[in-house]
């Protein structure tokens, strides 16, 4: 078989497939069934030759024995890694009613080293992103009510510009701490909010949570929306027309 | 009108008439203006900086699920560093299947990087599968604090021969941490990106490609300069491909078509095969849009009409 025609027949079993799994939205089917399962099936028969070829064998098994290269060097195994299997096995134990206790060795190891990593997690994600949020809210020059252009000045210049907090810079900059602030008050709920100023905040934060999920949700549908075209773009033209039609 | 009957148009019709939208506008050859974002641009800055002969590294993290947004991103970022002469060792912590769809990719990308008379992108020496590893908060951590330990093993395929420990591949020569890549871009469609952030921020320049869903989540690292740069979702993709044509302030800052105060001159590669997945599938994705604004649109018609007729029966 030319390699072309090999192509085609691989397109066309991910086409056949497409439209069995998209069969579904008509009404649940035995084809919808049938590339569920072979899907599935593949899925795990993959994944389970990758978690040995790409990851045990390399990061265990060839530690463990030792490995030769091509040009006759030998890197010596360490007997050491025979540990890991045991410990790993326990895992297995989860399923025995009288020795499950065992499974939770390997689960308290991977929960002690998850947690003692949590600090640093913790810091690197929002350590950064308080210091953003302290943002100067009042403006320091009133040259001009936006940023100047940079263009054509010297450094300077430019310098200058950018040390100065403008009057647009400091409403965007007191919209986004706003934001940041009633946003975090709507999460006071160990108390009753009585205060007026501080239920105007918890408001305002639910309605900005609102937004925030609005705009996340329309990012979602968005996506959907494109993984649908480039599955229409698939049967449609890189199959039908590139390669059906053209042949 | 009945307007009960609008609120219940059979699912099959939807569906049918939603296949329409998004398949006929495909054929057409159909453009939108864009204005690509700053977050876009950084990245494009980014990747354009880098010298050719260094050396990136590339967490390929997205599969066939995510074909239409990731593919996309994948080829115009690739684009760039295939241009340019850099070299980059890739890896994948999200799914096993990852490694195999971003070589296909990638092979199909150098047969048009070779039409276009360009230097042949080969495996080894200019880029070297580092291969999958199961759980990317270990991973992570491993190439954070010790790249060595975590390659170690790694084997790949040099031209004509059996595999060889990846460590011997010009790639990673004199690689020891990972400190000593340029970058390391996470193209993604789950969470590996929150956990590359987690384990290597501060290490070295972070850069995303994300899908559409993850565009809030990752504006935010962006925003707290915890990234130098990043593309999300379609729009990400049109940007890189718009960029990759124009520039930024190319030729000059007069007659630029892509301006910013940000930067001097950024060359594109007009002329080049530039434009891709963004180009082809945004103005589609308007007409998707449009259908499900008319779609709510009806169905609050029919809302207000079947409560209308509601209270007018009622009345009777």
């Amino acid at each position: 078989m030319k390699y072309e025609d090999y192509l085609i027949w691989r397109m066309g079993a991910g086409v056949l497939a497409t439209i069995g799994l998209y069969s579904v939205l008509y009404k649940e089917n035995k084809l919808y069934r049938f590339f569920e399962h072979v899907f599935l099936g593949l899925a795990s028969g993959w994944t389970l030759v990758a978690l040995w070829t790409e990851t045990l064998q390399a990061s265990w098994w060839d530690k463990m024995i030792g490995t030769a290269t091509q040009d006759g060097k030998v890197v010596n195994g360490s007997w050491a890694y025979i540990l890991l299997l045991p410990i790993g096995l326990m895992g297995y134990f989860v399923f025995s009613k009288k020795h499950n206790w065992m499974s939770r060795i390997p689960i308290g190891i991977i929960l002690g080293l998850y947690s003692g990593q949590q600090i640093q997690v913790w810091w690197n994600t929002y350590g950064p992103q308080i210091a953003a949020s302290a943002k100067p809210i009042f403006p320091t020059t009133f040259t001009s009510l936006t940023v100047p252009s940079k263009e054509g000045l010297t450094p300077e210049q430019i310098a200058i510009i950018n040390g100065n907090v403008y009057t647009s810079q400091a409403v965007t900059n007191f919209l986004f701490v706003f934001t940041v602030l009633s946003v975090l008050s709507y999460f006071l709920f160990s108390f009753d909010v009585k205060n007026k100023a501080l239920k105007f905040s918890t408001t305002s934060g639910r309605y900005l949570l609102m937004i925030g999920f609005g705009a996340i949700f329309g990012s979602t549908v968005m996506m959907r929306f494109t993984l649908l075209i480039d599955r229409m773009y698939f049967v449609f033209d890189e199959f039908l027309k590139q390669g059906i039609l053209r042949r | 009108m009945d307007g009960n009957k609008l609120q219940s148009i059979p699912k099959p019709i939807l569906y049918l008439l939603l296949i329409l939208v998004t398949t006929i506008p495909l054929f057409a050859d159909l453009s939108v203006p864009n204005k690509p974002q700053d977050a876009a641009i950084d990245l494009y800055a980014e990747l354009m900086k880098l010298e050719p002969g260094s050396t990136i590294l590339i967490a390929s993290d997205w599969t066939g699920s995510t074909r239409g947004e990731s593919k996309g991103a994948f080829r115009a970022i690739m684009k760039i560093l295939m241009r340019r002469g850099v070299k980059v060792a890739f890896y994948s912590s999200a799914d096993p299947q990852a490694p195999r769809v971003y070589q296909d990719a990638l092979t199909e990308l150098n047969k048009e990087h070779v039409a276009e008379g360009g230097k042949p992108y080969e495996r080894w020496s200019d880029w070297v599968n580092v291969g999958f590893f199961p759980n990317a908060e270990a991973a992570t951590n491993g190439i954070s604090q010790d790249l060595k330990g975590a390659f170690t093993g790694r084997k790949d395929f040099p031209p004509g021969s059996v595999p060889k420990d990846v460590f011997a591949s010009p790639v990673l020569e004199g690689k020891e941490k990972v400190e000593d890549f340029k970058m390391l871009l996470v193209i993604t469609a789950s969470k590996t990106s929150n956990i590359t952030v987690e384990r290597i921020y501060g290490k070295t320049p972070l850069a995303f490609a994300v899908t559409g869903v993850m565009v809030p989540e990752t504006q935010v690292f962006y925003q707290a300069k915890q990234l130098v740069g990043f593309s999300g979702g379609l729009k990400g993709v049109l940007d890189l491909e718009t960029l990759l044509e124009t520039g930024v302030n190319y030729p000059d800052k007069a007659t630029a078509k892509v301006k910013s105060e940000k930067y001097d001159t950024i060359e594109g590669f007009p002329g080049k095969k530039n434009k891709g997945q963004g180009t082809k599938y945004y103005p589609t994705l308007h007409f998707a849009l449009a259908f499900m604004i008319l779609l709510v649109v009806v169905g609050n018609v029919g809302m207000i009409m079947s409560k209308r007729q509601a209270a007018a029966g009622g009345a009777k």
